[in-house]
């Protein structure tokens, strides 16, 4: 099965700033993912590497097993929901349907017309004086309408209140499931992504830090709490991802592949949010000096 | 494509059509009357030495304003009009290439509309291209058909002053610096040049405005330029070495002991553009004021002085003319317009290029 989006060795520089670096990836079909990280990690600049909007400085990346907006039927299997959700502010909601169904061959209008009921949006309203939420959606259902295949997402509830933002993930989980499109969102806030995604990337410092599926990432992530004790004494295979110590005891979240066999310890799961938040601070500790890099071109 | 296009395009479409009618009638409420003036004038049946005559009265008849339809007498209204009627045609690229050129891809990547257009099934390639063919066709269009309608309103006028006519502003001939890049094809290369321009400055300053100011200051330069350096030399000019009294030329000493000249006429080439004139010797060699004609220099200021022609001519001093003959005006008007629709395709290239290799 081809891959959603690979990439080998890709990195994007503006002037002599590394927005992204190193990144190899290979995301299966069939998921939700997480694009997760601070603000300036480099999500948008990945996604716009995805889209076609940016060219690579170096390595590969392939979407769907072709490159970027490489062409007509290439841009046809891509959805993409840019940030801030752009739409023309002089055209109306149904001037943007027809806007859909004139530039895409695959163009579902008795899906996009429906979305648009349901939504209750006026299709002789203005584009430009929707409010954030509605913009949001008629944006989204302007992706949804092409019937892509992928469909890209980048941070979609961002600017949306928390109302807005439920009701938005929420549509969206129903439309995912109805159509079996692949869905890749960023956003730099785990929570909202937490209970839609069955993916996670986390980017800090235009590096991928963790990829991988929820599922195994938290089969493979325990938080241990015991005795204090030296890190340098874990057993073979255990890799610590963060430490607190107090006087008598510690807590380490460490990725391990085997089970944890040691009856000193007290083994507890971990949430997905405290899980990238580890490993976001794990590597702000390490290298704080690019960090404010945000590129939203 | 064409369909968005036209959406997108629509008001700045109607605002033109609205200016085109409106301009077409003020010209044809007032052509009719030009017409009949020019009829009744006498210039139609007029020999020889009468012409220029009849056809400067002609033309002060209008710049008074006398039966004009609309406006008192003494209002100069044909004046105004005929001024305001050329520079119409002479902005309406520039107009063109701000207002619809500089915000056609600055304001989709201002706006982040961009991102969402192109992420449609259809190529940034083949957006540009649909936007640059139809824009650029209604802009060509549009200025010409201002250009034909005012060439049919000035057209006695034109004669006129073909005829040796002169009177106010309506003296230029069809090589004049306002009157040749208004009529002909000319309007079409610069409509074309203006507008591509716009969308090249747009795309890569990425700013609305400031692409605005830019185009506007590059095309009024092209403007002033191309009549002083370019137009004159698209084609090479025709030489000839006349007397004084035949270029109909003064003389005017330049510092050290120079000469300047200035015809005004070639003979046997009327209405030939002259583009540049000086004085030499029978052999065309550059010369300098004999020390005989010391005597009659004529002060720097006061003009020329006859006595010091005279004197230069019985010297043997000639003048040189470099001038454009009238059989040169349709090869010229190809020229400039090629040049300019070779300029205007050479930006759209560049804008391909650049949209395809800087992405967003």
């Amino acid at each position: 099965m081809t891959a959603v989006i690979e990439t080998h060795g890709l990195g994007k520089r503006y002037r002599k700033l590394w927005a992204l670096a190193d990144c190899a990836l290979s995301i299966p079909a069939g998921h939700v993912v997480g694009l997760v990280g601070p603000n300036g990690a480099g999500k948008t600049t990945l996604i716009n590497l995805a889209t076609g909007m940016l060219a690579p400085t170096t390595g590969t990346i392939e979407v769907l097993g072709g490159r970027p907006a490489s062409g007509p039927a290439q841009l046809a299997r891509v959805g993409y929901l840019a940030q801030d959700a752009p739409v023309y502010a002089g055209l109306s909601v149904g001037d943007h349907l027809r806007l859909g169904a004139h530039l895409n061959p695959a163009w579902d209008a008795e899906m996009a017309r429906h979305r648009i009921d349901q939504l209750d949006l006026d299709p002789g309203q203005k584009a430009g004086k929707l409010s954030g939420g509605q913009r949001a959606q008629l944006a989204l259902t302007l992706a949804l309408g092409k019937r892509p295949e992928l469909l890209i997402l980048d941070e979609p509830v961002a600017s949306l209140d928390p109302l807005a933002r439920r009701e938005f993930l929420q549509d969206l989980m129903e439309t995912v499931a109805e159509q079996q499109v692949s869905v890749v969102l960023s956003s730099h806030l785990i929570s909202d992504l937490e209970r839609v995604c069955d993916y996670v990337i986390v980017l800090v410092d235009s590096r991928v830090r963790l990829a991988g599926s929820v599922d195994e990432l938290l089969a493979t992530h325990h938080l241990l709490s015991g005795p204090r004790r030296d890190q340098d004494t874990l057993p073979v295979g255990m890799q610590v991802i963060s430490a607190s110590h107090t006087d008598r005891q510690s807590t380490l979240l460490v990725r391990t592949s085997g089970p944890v066999l040691e009856p000193a310890w007290t083994v507890s799961e971990v949430g997905l949010e405290d899980l990238a938040l580890a490993y976001m601070k794990q590597a702000t500790g390490r290298g704080r000096r690019n960090r404010h890099l945000e590129v939203q071109k | 494509m064409t369909w968005l296009t036209w959406r997108q395009f629509r008001a700045q479409a109607i605002t033109a059509v609205a200016a085109l009618v409106a301009f077409a009638i003020l010209l044809a409420v007032t052509g009719p009357h030009i017409a009949s003036l020019y009829a009744t004038s006498g210039i139609t049946r007029c020999h020889g030495n009468t012409c220029a005559g009849l056809a400067t009265q002609f033309l002060e008849d209008l710049t008074s304003g006398r039966g004009f339809p609309l406006l008192p007498d003494g209002a100069n209204a044909y004046v105004i009009l005929y001024f305001l009627s050329v520079l119409v045609i002479l902005v309406a690229p520039a107009i063109i290439g701000v207002f619809w050129g500089a915000p056609l891809i600055a304001r989709e990547l201002e706006t982040g509309t961009c991102r969402l257009v192109w992420n449609q099934s259809i190529t940034r390639a083949r957006w540009l291209a649909v936007k640059l063919t139809l824009i650029g066709v209604v802009a060509m269009a549009v200025t010409e058909a201002l250009s034909l309608l005012q060439g049919w309103w000035a057209a006695p006028i034109g004669k006129a002053v073909g005829l040796g006519g002169s009177a106010s502003i309506m003296s230029e001939g069809r090589f004049g610096s306002f009157v040749f890049p208004t009529h002909g094809i000319t309007p079409l290369g610069y409509a074309a040049f203006g507008f591509a321009l716009g969308v090249t400055a747009g795309l890569l300053i990425r700013r609305a405005i400031p692409a605005m100011a830019v185009t506007l200051a590059i095309f009024a330069a092209v403007q002033v330029a191309t009549p002083l350096w370019i137009r004159p030399h698209l084609i090479p000019l025709n030489r000839t070495i006349a007397t004084a009294e035949a270029a109909q030329a003064n003389f005017w000493p330049t510092g050290g002991s120079t000469i300047a000249a200035t015809a005004s006429r070639v003979a046997g080439q009327p209405g030939a553009w002259i583009t540049s004139s000086g004085a030499v010797n029978a052999a065309g060699q550059p010369v300098t004021a004999p020390v005989a004609c010391e005597s009659a220099l004529p002060h720097v200021l006061s003009g020329g002085s006859p006595e010091w022609d005279n004197c230069l001519a019985s010297h043997g001093i000639r003048v040189v003319v470099s001038y454009q003959p009238v059989s040169h005006y349709w090869p010229l008007q190809l020229a400039e317009t090629g040049l300019f629709l070779a300029l205007a395709l050479a930006l759209a290239g560049l804008c391909f290029w650049r949209l395809g290799r800087r992405l967003s």
